[in-house]
């Protein structure tokens, strides 16, 4: 009777918490999002960005990696933002003021974007923090990254690269 | 430093020619980079220049930007220091223990490093030091068994004539005043005193990363004169959905070795024949020829753990685990003995004092016997414990319940709970515990028989005749309760530094037993406990290097303001005090070894001394020297922690860590030693000491500064952490007034710092003195007022290398005071007047800091000291040097 | 008895983790993150409180090197 409830006990567990989100499939156009400047103001649609190589960055203040990672997004956006790379950073702090702290003590020079109500995570699936979607210049994605470590740097690099030389015509 | 250390065995891992495959393998173990190219030498730089500059920069990577170089969140070094005191045992009657309660200081430094990513290596060192007085075992008031006695003898005094019984086993006690016995059945602790002892540990573990698991493998060893371990560890951790379950299962081996002596002055009174038949006692001869008795041992324990921890919403997290133990072979306390008492109810009573009203009183047998416990312990835990995050306050509630059990017949329950509160910038976090067991099947507080003592046929006491398998009067398996509290705080310092402090008050009571009956009030004892811990953070570090404003070049606020806003880094090595950070908010660890080195001739003043005359005048007028050091050296790591809250104001805390030891030699034509004290070494003694030495605090304020010059002044103090009570191998004999690990009083050390520099060149000059505000130690002595003045020269050789040439003076005065009696001196180095003198050394060194590139901020220095005049206070061995050597990064 | 009420608090704690749970996102962390919401905020001094009890009292063996909850992050 006990040895039944362990086990019960131990499946419901393991299963429970399963979330089911709409997941963004390799190949497949992005999903449209609306995200704002940091405390609120305009809107700008992520599609505005169609004919450019969109890096999307769904980063919070809390987390460890994501400061890690600006520096080396700034590197790119410093190296080619000339060359049609658009770097996204999307927070997703419950907080303003959390994200505006960050971004002291880690300045971003690439655009950042928040999403207030959490559609735009859910849109694309996000599994972890932090997690980087690559849009080619015509809106479809084409990698996705799951956290962020230094060692993958010179992949991801590699990556933009080749999305920048394809054309944005459609073909 | 560390943070180089961690990238050059990283990249000797990798290797050079890892293929870049996707293969499955090469996923799991992840990216691994080829090493960039070596920086050719400049065409300016001399061959031998340029193959240094190589050698010093071969890390791959020094010079050039790379991600790879960032720590990851999680890396940290640590240093932490905690103080352990136990309040005096109760001993009835109004008497005060002739021994210092129990005492432990702890220092501690970790850390935790990140290779290529994935690879974790961690690294522990820790030292305890512990003094003090333990209970060996209790007994009946009765026994007077910590009296001291004229004689110094045992404290398990046998209760001659002291306590009687009745028939029905209620003790009498012989009060002093009347004459009359009384009955008193109240127990007290044995109290006897353990040798200071030291005990080291050292581990490290390696692990590896997966996106949603991680294994890790440790070791280590623990070691101190009587307790030996080893010790090895795995554990793994698996994350489910999405990170919000986490299921951890670790294992554990320990093996020690015990190796104990036990205490002369009650070893001739406690049986120890059920050991002596298992062969686990040694019996060597100490110094004086007596039989030191050491009881050996060995012991095996083997722990698992299995614990799942969930997320139950946004602000709650709940955890839960179950842990085995299994231990087998000596699981006793070598220190611990219980006290047998037989009373022969059938007997004949002791005739009664006329008049009195007495029921017939019985003198019983009494015996100390070495505790005794079973040789198998299995254990189980289970515990849960949860974290709720409480909106309204930012605060935060931990709790939990530990439930123990194990086959002694001891279960235990643990609550504990804190809340931790932000406030500011600071967290404060009070709590509470409640701790609880009941006591083992085989623990009674003395054993108490009804009958005769058994006896073997030589009349004399035979253990084996007594119908118990184990038996054991520690006070740690006793039944009862404890209930602590206290509080932490913590506070960011800088970018990527914290501090931690923390207090705790523990008061242990049989009363406070969940449901009462525990045992007494005479067990009782409480304590308190404080630490203090600085942590830096690594990756904050990088992170905030690699977001500060850049120039084209690449390069960090490089301008003429560096030169200005370093001043004082490139002072020599051996200076200390040398600088105060620039700009608010600035941090800077740095690391400084020192290693002072005497051997030669021994002198006296200015001149060499001849072993006739330290023989006749080495020791005082009336004794005669019989050793003298033949070598001495010294090393000790100093810690640096700088923060600077103004651009005026830099606070600096700064503990030592010493490690001395001594050769000694006997004087030619010195008479006989005699015994005990160093002639138990032969005729070449040996003797070392190491641990924690004198914590400095300190404020560095600018006084005056203006482009190219920078004043200040250095206000600080020592504070007496390190020991003044080593004695000669664990025994009662002080070691030597310079073998001691710090001063033992309250020192003031006020400097006054200089520095310029203009064009190539830098100069300063420091005066500084060091003066205890004691008059004497514990220990009977202090050490005599230090005043030193020097002055600098240096040039900058390229622009990261710097050479300097200084000279120091020193005085300083002998020590004040000695050693309480009966501490005989054996040479020069035990007498107070044979210390201090007037010393010029030269100084040459070198600086070098790293001035751009993911190693910027670094700066590391080496100095060596020559003594160039030396007038010595008494008769001393010669200074041969001393090589300082350092390392700092700003941050 | 002691083991009963123990098996009691066992089976609660279960029913609870079962019970209590309701989805969290990764994106929805923030608060786990907190430093002092991790199960052990102050670990070096836990472990040197935990040697300190260990020392002076018969029970042994904590959960001071579980991992788990925190931020998530990969």
């Amino acid at each position: 009777m006990t040895l039944r409830h362990w086990i019960i006990s131990g499946l419901l567990l393991l299963g429970d918490s399963h979330i089911s989100l709409a997941e963004v499939v390799l190949g497949q156009a992005a999903p449209s999002c609306s995200l704002s400047k940091i405390g609120g103001g305009a809107e700008k649609k992520l599609d505005s960005f169609k004919g450019q190589v969109v890096y999307v960055d769904f980063w919070a203040s809390w987390c460890g990696p994501c400061a890690q990672s600006f520096p080396f997004m700034n590197q790119l956006h410093r190296e080619l933002s000339s060359k049609g790379l658009a770097i996204v950073g999307v927070n997703l702090d419950e907080k303003a003021a959390d994200a505006a702290g960050f971004l002291t003590k880690t300045p971003a020079h690439f655009e950042i974007l928040a999403d207030v109500g959490g559609s735009c995570p859910q849109g694309f699936g996000v599994k972890a923090m932090p997690s980087s979607y690559l849009i080619d210049r015509h809106g479809v994605v084409r990698h996705i990254h799951l956290g962020f470590k230094p060692s993958e740097t010179e992949a991801l690099r590699k990556e933009i690269d080749a999305l920048l030389l394809e054309a944005a015509s459609t073909p | 430093m560390l943070k180089s250390l961690a990238l050059m065995v990283r990249r000797l891992a990798a290797g050079d020619a890892a293929p870049r495959s996707a293969s499955a393998l090469h996923r799991f173990m992840g990216r691994q980079s080829p090493a960039p190219p070596l920086i050719p030498p400049t065409a300016s730089e001399s061959p031998a220049l340029g193959a240094l500059r190589a050698a010093a920069l071969a890390l791959p990577g020094l010079m050039a930007q790379s991600p790879e170089a960032l720590a990851a969140p999680g890396d940290i070094v640590d240093l932490q220091y905690g103080s352990y005191k136990q309040t005096p045992w109760q001993l009835l009657g109004g008497l005060k223990s002739q021994y210092n309660p129990l005492q432990v200081d702890n220092i501690e430094a970790n850390g935790v490093l990140t290779f290529s990513d994935r690879w974790k290596f961690g690294f522990n060192y820790a030292q305890d030091t512990w003094s003090g007085a333990t209970p060996v075992s209790s007994a009946p008031y009765a026994f007077g068994g910590n009296n001291p006695s004229a004689a110094g003898a045992s404290p398990l005094v046998r209760g001659n004539g002291t306590i009687l019984y009745d028939k029905k086993l209620t003790a009498f006690r012989l009060d002093p005043n009347t004459a009359n016995y009384v009955p008193d059945n109240r127990l007290v602790q044995t109290v006897a005193s353990a040798s200071p002892e030291i005990r080291n540990q050292g581990n490290f573990r390696l692990g590896y990363e997966w996106d949603e698991a991680a294994v890790n493998l440790g070791g280590g060893v623990s070691q101190e004169p009587d307790y030996n371990s080893a010790f090895g560890s795995l554990n793994g951790r698996m994350d489910f959905n999405q990170k919000l379950t986490s299921v951890n299962l670790g294992l554990n081996y320990a093996n020690s070795d015990i190796n104990a002596l036990i205490n002369p002055l009650y070893s001739p009174y406690v049986d120890q024949s059920y050991y002596a038949e298992k062969g686990q006692i040694d019996t060597i001869p100490n110094a004086s020829g007596a039989p030191g008795r050491y009881l050996t041992g060995n012991r095996q324990d083997w722990t698992s753990h299995l614990s799942v921890a969930q997320v139950i919403n946004k602000d709650l997290l709940l955890e839960s685990g179950i842990g085995f133990t299994r231990s087998t072979g000596y699981l006793g306390n070598p220190y611990k003995a219980v006290d047998m008492v037989f009373v022969d109810t059938q007997g004949t009573p002791v005739p009664p004092v006329d008049g009195s009203t007495l029921p017939p009183l019985y003198a019983p047998q009494v015996q100390a016997v070495v505790e005794r416990r079973p040789e198998e312990r299995n254990q189980g835990m289970w515990d849960m414990r949860f974290v709720q995050f409480v909106e309204p306050m930012d605060a935060s509630v931990h709790g939990g319940y530990r439930f123990f059990i194990d086959d002694w017949g001891i279960t235990a329950h643990t609550f504990d709970i804190d809340w931790v509160q932000p406030v500011e910038s600071w967290t404060v976090t009070p709590r509470f515990r409640y701790y609880s067991q009941n006591g083992a099947n085989f623990y009674q507080p003395y054993f108490l028989f009804q009958g005769k003592a058994p006896q073997g046929p030589d009349g004399r006491f035979n253990l084996a005749g007594v119908p118990l398998d184990a038996y054991s009067s520690d006070y740690r398996l006793s039944a009862y309760g404890a209930l602590s509290g206290g509080i932490t705080v913590a506070r960011p310092i800088g970018k990527a530094m914290a501090f931690e402090a923390g207090f705790e008050y523990y008061a242990h009571a049989g009363d406070l037993r969940l449901g009462g009956a525990g045992q007494g009030s005479w067990s009782n004892f409480d304590y308190y406990q404080f630490n203090a811990a600085v942590k830096v953070d690594l990756s904050a570090i990088s992170t905030a290097k690699l977001s500060e404003p850049e120039d084209h070049a690449g390069h960090h606020h490089h301008s003429g303001d560096h030169r200005q806003q370093h001043l004082g880094m490139d002072a020599p090595s051996g200076i200390l005090f040398n600088h105060m950070l620039a700009d608010e908010g600035d941090t800077m660890v740095g690391v400084r070894y020192a290693y002072a080195l005497q051997q030669g001739g021994m002198r006296h003043g200015t001149g060499s001394a001849t072993d006739q005359q330290i023989v006749a005048q080495g020791c005082g007028p009336s004794l005669k020297c019989t050793f003298t050091p033949k070598e001495m050296d010294m090393g000790m790591v100093m810690v640096d922690l700088m923060y600077a809250p103004t651009d005026w104001l830099t606070l600096m805390l700064m503990p030592q860590f010493m490690s001395m030891d001594m050769h000694l030699r006997r004087l030619d034509g010195s008479p006989d030693p005699g015994g005990g004290g160093h002639a138990a070494h032969g005729a070449n003694p040996y003797h070392a000491t190491g641990g924690v030495g004198d914590i400095f605090m300190g404020s560095l304020f600018k006084l005056y500064e203006m482009e190219g010059h920078k004043l200040h002044f250095t206000l600080g103090f020592t504070a007496p952490t390190g020991s003044v009570n080593q004695r000669v191998d664990g025994n009662t004999e002080f070691e030597h007034y310079g073998m001691q690990l710090g001063t033992g009083t309250w020192n003031i050390w006020p400097s006054l710092t200089y520095n310029g520099y203009a064009g190539d060149f830098n100069w300063g000059g420091q005066v500084s003195t060091n003066a205890p505000l004691q008059n004497h130690n514990d220990s009977g002595f202090a050490f005599g007022t230090l005043f030193q003045t020097t002055a600098w020269g240096g040039v900058q050789i390229q622009d990261w290398l710097s050479g300097s040439v200084r000279a120091l003076y020193t005085f300083q005065d002998s020590i004040s005071g000695n050693y309480p009696e009966p501490f005989v001196p054996s040479g020069p180095m035990d007498t107070p007047q044979s210390y201090g003198g007037q010393y010029l050394d030269i100084g040459i060194g070198l600086n070098a800091s790293v001035p751009s590139g993911d190693f910027e901020g670094n700066h590391f220095g080496i100095e060596w000291l020559q003594p160039a005049y030396n007038d010595y206070n008494g008769y001393q061995l010669e200074r041969t040097g001393t090589l300082w050597a350092s390392w700092a990064l700003s941050f | 008895m002691i083991l009963k009420v123990s098996g009691f608090f066992l089976r609660l704690s279960l029913l609870v983790l079962v019970s209590g749970c309701t989805s969290v996102q990764p994106w929805e962390r923030g608060t786990l993150a907190k430093p002092h919401m991790a199960l052990q905020p102050f670990p070096s001094q836990t472990a040197l409180r935990e040697h300190i009890y260990g020392s002076r009292e018969s029970a042994s063996g904590s959960t001071a090197s579980a991992g788990g909850g925190g931020c998530g992050c990969y």
